[in-house]
């Protein structure tokens, strides 16, 4: 974490004058291919530039996105310093409380004790990487969890959406503080530096202030990427967006 | 002529906004009063009436039976905590939510809380899901202080929501309102708002007018009142004209009528 928020006298001055000009990008090259105004909205998310192609990843199945949720929920109760006595029972009673239907909650329901106990040992292990890359999370960091995003573009046409894990910093003050953290239980691969550049764009969009840093980490392999934001980073954020719309848009 | 303005919620947009609130001063008398009461009046109810902006944009249409979450205890925990830290300046975000949920816990524990209150929920939860709540609340507080801190004006935190009892209409009106900003003689309100906006969201905030305006002991009018939502990087404001006034309280009452008709479709 430490790593993440880099020496202080190194940090770039806040930049709130890109925000608008990445607004316009991103209008501008939507207006270029755009035919008819979809019903519903289309929506982005980061899973959306992950998948560029459609193929079957095995991290779609159940198993692994209700073993993502429960790692989520341990960020969550990481950021305000929980104590954390047993990682499985903990996230998913965390996890029961603000779900009380949908596909995942139906599939926890339906797991028997063989799936449920190897489902807590995979959580487990998660938690033993994730903990270590962590440790504690300072209070003076303002620590926020599961940021959510939504971000209306084309007249309400297109919605960007994202959920940031962890975001530290404020976007108040004189040099940019806000690093994203965004924690992923599959091994790091080309479509997770395209989410990082999402997550950067997006909180961009939200707030009108760049970011300082955008990292993932893997808690499956240990492996964490960071990168600083700057504008370049942005503008290549804005062209996955609009060739992922493209897609859509001929999909449609 | 209602007002309506749309902005994105950068520091300078916001402040802008803010200053940029009507001069005039507007202000409800008894006439105001009396007469929404008779509205109110002629519409039957089966019992107390509860309105809020959240039944006016969704119309009137029957909610689902509330039951606490972190998301419904983020904004009470959030902003008691948020009037702590201010109180404390050497007070964490943590450590003044640890600290107001303690006080609930304790409330609970002398017997004080009420069933279904949130100090009773409090009293039911594991520790992980307390801190989950604390997450929740958390995300909330810095939302709102970093909100507060880019105004540039006085501001306060509201100590409570806005309630107005209609006389003898058996109907309770609550305004939500999280931020206050003192303008030399007038006062702009501020709601911090999840998600995004909806076609809904500026008789919503009318409404929240009306009744802040009701719910003053001389009936003035805030200036603007804003909605932020952080969300989407966005913020609404309808100002405190009469006319706005009049469209909330129509608002109001049209859905206390919506609200009778479901009661009658489901009696039926």
């Amino acid at each position: 974490m430490e790593a993440l928020r880099g020496d202080r006298k190194r940090r770039p001055r806040v930049d709130t004058s890109s925000a608008a000009g990445l607004r316009a990008m991103l209008e501008d090259g939507i207006f270029e291919f755009w035919t008819d105004a979809p019903e519903p909205p289309l929506i982005v998310r980061a899973s959306s530039l992950r998948n560029v192609k459609d193929t079957t990843d095995i991290a779609l199945s159940n198993h692994a996105r209700l073993r993502g949720v429960l790692v989520h929920e341990l960020v969550r109760l990481f950021s305000v310093g929980a104590e954390i006595s047993s990682a499985f029972d903990d996230a998913f009673r965390a996890w029961q409380l603000e779900t009380v239907a949908g596909e995942l909650f139906d599939y926890a329901q339906r797991l028997d004790g063989d799936d449920l106990a190897r489902l807590a040992t995979d959580v487990m292990s998660h938690y033993v990487t994730l903990s270590r890359a962590l440790g504690v999370i300072p209070a003076t960091f303002q620590p926020r969890s599961a940021v959510r995003a939504s971000v209306m573009m084309h007249g309400g046409t297109i919605v960007l959406r994202d959920v940031i894990d962890l975001m530290v910093g404020t976007t108040l003050g004189e040099v940019a503080s806000v690093a994203l953290f965004d924690v992923t239980t599959s091994p790091l691969g080309t479509g997770a530096e395209r989410s990082m550049r999402y997550h950067a764009l997006v909180q961009t969009l939200r707030s009108g202030v760049v970011p300082l840093r955008t990292s993932v980490f893997s808690s499956a392999t240990g492996e964490m990427w960071t990168l600083d934001v700057d504008g370049e980073l942005l503008r290549r954020s804005v062209n996955d967006v609009l060739d992922v719309l493209r897609a859509m848009v001929k999909h449609a | 002529m209602t007002t309506f303005i749309h902005r994105r919620t950068g520091v300078s947009e916001l402040n802008d906004l803010i200053r940029s609130a009507p001069p005039e001063i507007v202000q409800l008398g008894d006439d105001h009063r009396r007469s929404l009461a008779a509205r109110f009046r002629a519409v039957p109810s089966n019992g107390h009436r509860r309105i809020d902006s959240w039944n006016v944009e969704r119309a009137g249409q029957p909610a689902h039976a509330f039951r606490w979450s972190p998301a419904t205890a983020r904004r009470t925990l959030g902003n008691a905590a948020l009037r702590r830290m201010l109180r404390d300046p050497l007070c964490s975000v943590i450590d003044a939510i640890n600290r107001e949920i303690d006080d609930q816990l304790m409330r609970d524990v002398a017997g004080y809380a009420q069933r279904g209150s949130m100090a009773s929920w409090f009293a039911t939860l594991h520790q992980s899901e307390l801190a989950l709540v604390k997450a929740d609340a958390a995300n909330w507080t810095l939302q709102m202080h970093e909100i507060a801190l880019s105004i540039e004006d006085q501001w306060s935190v509201c100590a409570s929501d806005a309630f107005y009892d209609v006389a003898r209409a058996r109907t309770t009106l609550r305004g939500r309102r999280d931020l206050e900003v003192v303008l030399e003689d007038r006062c702009v309100l501020l709601r911090i708002r999840s998600g995004s906006p909806g076609k809904s969201s500026g008789p919503g905030l009318r409404s929240d007018l009306t009744i802040a305006t009701l719910a003053h002991p001389q009936g003035i009018a805030p200036a603007r009142m804003i909605g932020l939502w952080p969300e989407s990087g966005v913020c609404l404001g309808v100002d405190g004209t009469m006319s706005d006034l009049r469209a909330g309280a129509r608002d109001l009452v049209r859905t206390a009528v919506a609200q009778q008709r479901y009661h009658q479709s489901i009696a039926a």
